[in-house]
């Protein structure tokens, strides 16, 4: 378990960690190493500074 | 005469010619659904009294020379993440609903009754729509999907129930929903057509949020014309959901034969998927060549599936926020449902929007790529029907690679399932076209003239 991973579920741990057994808190950990591998492989990506997030926020108006 | 596997436009054909009463056809399919369905775990709540009710208004109106168009009269079942008005319970497939009710109805609802479908059931679906992160098929208060093909083998999720009625000739059409699979999958393991629109063809008002901005709503059907005329019945602009397209759409079933298509098929896909699949693809590609060119394209090297992993879990996180700390999913039926979504704690900020900001060039990437093509093509699930019991492989939970599901979904693009095989083990295997936002009618086109030369979509299961 890399210690970014280790962090993240002893984050975890302390909200939900009451709730699980330890089967139960393996379960969670093997998710988010998962987590951790899809968003270590997102941050190797190299976006360009001008690339803004694909749905835009949209100001509202209620229609008179 | 049977209402058995016979498309819209048949029984169609026969109420106007009178042959067929609406009533008579609903009665049918509620005989089914209380046999069939119910023996496929693909029923939630049959809707017997909503039903009956819009069967004799339609036999009342198309008597009165009241003609509503091609829905009119003709059942269907509505996967059960649609509001439904008038008692009919709203279970999103979780045990902890099963009794809750709306007061209203889903714009998708709505638009159907309005053009004289008849609704006769609430469908079962993986509970959540798969956004707890289920591992197996046991994962609704209804009992896991049985695929028509398999006593033992599951139907897909999570648009479970939508896929084995219409593929068991339970009901002539269904709505499903999609975020990643959930249409095309259970159109796959249930040898039915499914079509998953563009993000934003469909209202989703009234329809449970898994993912914002993965969800779409789309029908599942025997045919890919069948899922042309459902489409043109339900989409449009809402005022009630804000990401609706402001775009008209008009179903235009091109004559069959006259057009040739020019498909790319993006290398390794087919590769990827479950030996027992990939003859059959590989065959299906190979006779695409009459319909048109195939071209192999390699797309550019993207994390396309941890980019739509930690958009659906980020979202689906914060969509079910509420139920998930008060600790409410310990009600639910699969045991890692109960416990796996704590675990999306760990998702930061600054990498869902990381993902967010990639999918804005992936979108604009694919679509520079698709403007080249009709319709990229490839399989619509890369394994076969997996066992009741077994622990599947699923590229949501990163355990099978899924490219096109991953871009298709995050980019929001329309793609057509349909039937091109069976495994060795007598399975059904899917092929699926893809294509630009808002070609609905031209990946329709592709699966049309597709069926008008096979006839997979016209094998039916023995029951």
């Amino acid at each position: 378990m890399t210690d970014e991973a280790e962090i993240l579920f002893a984050l975890i741990r302390a909200r939900y960690g009451a709730r699980l057994d330890e089967a139960q808190r393996e379960d969670v950990k093997k998710v988010v190493e998962a987590i951790v591998r899809d968003v270590t492989t997102l941050r190797a990506f190299v976006l360009p500074d001008d690339a803004e997030p694909g749905q835009p926020f949209v100001p509202y108006r209620a229609e008179s | 005469m049977s209402a058995d596997f016979r498309t819209i436009r048949e029984l169609g054909a026969d109420i106007r010619a009178g042959r067929l009463s609406p009533v008579a056809l609903a009665e049918a399919c509620l005989a089914r659904l209380e046999t069939t369905g119910r023996k496929l775990n693909a029923v939630a709540t049959i809707t017997r009294e909503r039903g009956l009710a819009q069967a004799r208004h339609a036999e009342q109106e198309l008597a009165a020379g009241r003609d509503r168009g091609p829905l009119h009269g003709i059942p269907y079942g509505a996967k059960d993440l649609l509001a439904t008005s008038g008692g009919i319970p709203t279970s999103w497939g979780a045990a902890p609903f099963r009794d809750r009710c709306f007061d209203y109805d889903a714009t998708v609802i709505r638009r159907l009754e309005e053009a004289g479908a008849v609704l006769v059931a609430k469908l079962a679906m993986v509970e959540f729509a798969g956004g707890m992160g289920y591992r197996q098929p046991n994962a609704s208060f209804t009992g896991p999907g049985v695929s028509p093909w398999g006593t033992d083998t599951w139907s897909g999720g999570s648009s479970s129930g939508s896929g084995s009625a219409v593929g068991a000739g339970v009901v002539p059409f269904a709505i499903g929903s999609e975020t990643w699979g959930s249409i095309l999958g259970p159109a796959t393991y249930c040898s039915v057509s499914g079509l998953r629109p563009t993000y934003g063809r469909v209202s989703r008002h009234g329809a449970m949020a898994l993912c914002w901005t993965l969800d779409k709503l789309g029908p599942l059907a025997l045919t890919a014309d069948d899922c042309g005329l459902v489409l043109d019945a339900i989409a449009g602009p809402d005022a009630r959901d804000a990401t609706a397209a402001h775009r008209a759409y008009r179903y235009e079933p091109a004559r069959d034969g006259e057009r040739r298509f020019r498909f790319a098929v993006v290398r390794g896909t087919v590769e990827e998927t479950e030996p027992s699949v990939r003859a059959t693809v590989q065959h299906a590609l190979d006779a695409l060549r009459a319909l048109g060119t195939v071209e192999e394209i390699a797309l550019p090297e993207r994390p396309y599936e941890a980019m739509a992993r930690i958009i659906l879990w980020a979202e689906a996180a914060s969509a079910a926020e509420r139920f998930i700390e008060s600790g409410a999913i310990s009600g639910l039926t699969a045991p890692e449902d109960r416990v796996t979504p704590y675990a999306r704690d760990a998702i930061l900020a600054k990498d869902y929007l990381k993902a967010l900001r990639l999918r804005g060039v992936v979108a604009r990437e694919i679509d520079g790529v698709l403007a080249r093509f009709d319709a990229i093509v490839g399989p619509a699930r890369g394994t076969a029907g997996p066992r009741l019991g077994a622990e599947f492989r699923s590229a949501i939970r990163g355990s099978f690679a899924d490219v096109l599901g991953a871009i298709g979904n995050a980019a929001g693009l329309p793609a057509v399932g349909v039937p091109c095989g069976f495994t060795p083990d007598g399975l059904p295997v899917g092929l699926q076209f893809m294509g630009r936002a808002w070609e609905e009618n031209t990946v329709i086109a592709a699966a049309r003239a597709w069926q008008a030369r096979t006839d997979w979509h016209r094998r039916r299961p023995a029951l």
